[in-house]
């Protein structure tokens, strides 16, 4: 679905991004994860088509980017990290005018009612909250049903509930095959919802892997327990690989001695400092 | 053809649900009005007061000229308000990633108006100038300030960041008609240092008649749309 080889661009002179290559997989959801500012939403931009003075190669659904015509924007959504909505008119006429700009539509109603916005519909989009924009937005890309997606921080402002709900979305539009390219500095989403992820510092691409791999590969599991010693709590942590040999927590279970045990794995968080230095905030 | 037209429609939309961008597209009408009808009056009374045999009507084909630019400007200068709040709401890269596309964008956006103006203009112009015109240099003045009208929106939308910005701008591109009184007031060599205003060179040839004026309110023309194109481009996708 996308090969990208050797890519450079630069919006000055000193370059920013270097020497980028990677692949995605159709029906693959693709995340791209770095702070703000290390090259994740230039490097969506290039991809959609909005950038095009870029060296290297870029080949989104079989040709390159700066070749294509306004026809590959009928296969192509995209979420832009901020709303980009008429604030004077309602959602619906919103997503209304959006979907006629397309061949191919979908209900607008049942996209509203899925993000559950449905009786706000005739609402003036200035009178949404952040978290409603939000929403509004990410059904904006599924109105011409794009067999590829590219979601700027989708659950971003929400509440648990509706980033919840995105998620789900994202996930059924998986199932139907679509390719997703998630850009997001949220590591729980992109552990959640991604095949893969590819680090992104400084406009170079520090890693690439399942989030799995990424944690497994650096440090085991661990577990860490409490317990009651001469009136006093104390705590210990193994790993977790190495429970069956500890005489301790052998003792402390055979005696029903233990406060608390937990498992602990190190988050996708963890990884991206150990490898960039840098953290995802 | 359909996204382009669609884009146009919702531009239109945003001028019609706009008190200020409807009293803007309105202005010229009422502008042709007063030039037609007030500056004729007001000579009179000017005549009268000073005892003169004529006080503004040697100026009359210099309101005929800014009667030309007035509607262009105009309606320019709403499609820039449009564009302004279109980036303010970020859908000016947004319409760039539909099949709209970025040039499509800027067709409906600066192209298409500036042509609608240039009919307008002519229609103002066949009814309301002040003095008489051949259609063929009322043709090509028309094309030049459209032209020069597509200059003043990509400078208030290029240098502003938002509609209050735009309007400040707005004021100060006013001065790329500052080459209109030239050729009214300088007969001397002095008048060509407002070379770089297409606005002077369009004023030469509606006074002088000439098609070899021409040439230069274009080349001058073009000149300012590529100086202003990139960095315009630039804000497209940002």
């Amino acid at each position: 679905m996308i090969s990208v080889k050797n890519l450079q661009f630069s919006y000055t002179r000193q370059p920013f991004i270097e020497n980028m290559s990677f692949e995605v997989k159709d029906g693959e959801i693709f995340g791209f994860l770095g702070p703000s500012g290390a090259g994740k939403s230039t490097l969506q931009k290039i991809l959609t088509g909005l950038l095009r003075n870029y060296a290297g190669s870029v080949i989104v659904s079989d040709a390159e980017v700066k070749r294509h015509d306004n026809s590959f924007y009928e296969n192509i959504g995209v979420d832009f990290e901020f709303p980009s909505l008429y604030e004077k008119l309602t959602a619906r006429e919103n997503l209304k005018f959006f979907s006629s700009l397309y061949k191919k539509q979908t209900d607008i109603d049942f996209l509203l009612e899925r993000v559950g916005l449905l009786h706000e519909a005739n609402k003036k989009v200035a009178e949404y909250s952040k978290g409603m924009k939000s929403r509004v937005n990410f059904i904006k890309a599924l109105l011409h049903d794009p067999i590829l997606l590219f979601l700027d921080e989708p659950t971003s402002g929400l509440d648990p509930s509706n980033a919840g709900r995105i998620k789900e979305m994202i996930l059924q539009e998986k199932a139907k095959g679509k390719t997703i390219i998630l850009t997001t500095h949220n590591m729980y989403d992109a552990t959640e919802l991604c095949d893969r992820v590819a680090f992104i510092v400084d406009g170079k691409l520090r890693a690439l892997d399942t989030p799995r791999n990424l944690i497994m590969s650096r440090g085991a599991s661990k577990v860490r327990y409490t317990y009651s010693q001469n009136g006093r709590e104390e705590g210990r942590e193994i790993p977790l690989n190495q429970t069956g040999e500890d005489s301790l927590l052998q003792s402390l279970l055979r005696e029903n001695r233990l406060l608390s045990i937990h498992s602990s794995e190190p988050t996708l968080n963890d990884i991206f400092v150990e490898i960039t230095g840098r953290r995802l905030l | 053809m359909k996204p382009l037209l669609r884009s146009f429609g919702i531009f239109m939309y945003q001028i019609t649900r706009d008190n200020m961008l409807w009293a803007v597209c309105i202005a010229p009408l009422l502008v042709a009005v007063f030039f037609r009808w007030g500056i004729p009056h007001l000579e009179t009374l000017l005549c009268v007061h000073f005892q003169q045999q004529t006080v503004l009507s040697e100026y009359y084909l210099l309101f005929d000229l800014f009667l030309s630019l007035i509607t262009p400007y105009l309606f320019c200068f709403a499609a820039a308000m449009v564009m302004l709040t279109e980036y303010d709401e970020n859908i000016t890269s947004y319409m760039a990633i539909t099949p709209i596309g970025k040039k499509g964008y800027v067709l409906s956006r600066l192209l298409l108006p500036a042509v609608i103006s240039f009919f307008a203009s002519m229609l103002l112009m066949h009814f309301f100038t002040l003095t008489v015109w051949p259609l063929w240099v009322v043709t090509i003045t028309c094309l030049l300030t459209s032209l020069l009208s597509v200059v003043i929106a990509l400078l208030i939308f290029t240098f502003s960041h938002n509609r209050v910005e735009g309007m400040a701008v707005a004021k100060l591109s006013g001065l790329v008609m500052l080459g209109l009184p030239v050729p009214f007031f300088l007969s001397s060599g002095l008048q060509y240092l407002f070379s770089p205003l297409p606005s002077f060179w369009i004023a030469k040839f509606s006074v002088e008649r000439d098609i070899l004026f021409l040439l230069p309110a274009i080349l001058f023309s073009l000149l300012w749309v590529r100086l202003l194109y990139r960095k315009f481009e630039q804000k497209l996708v940002q």
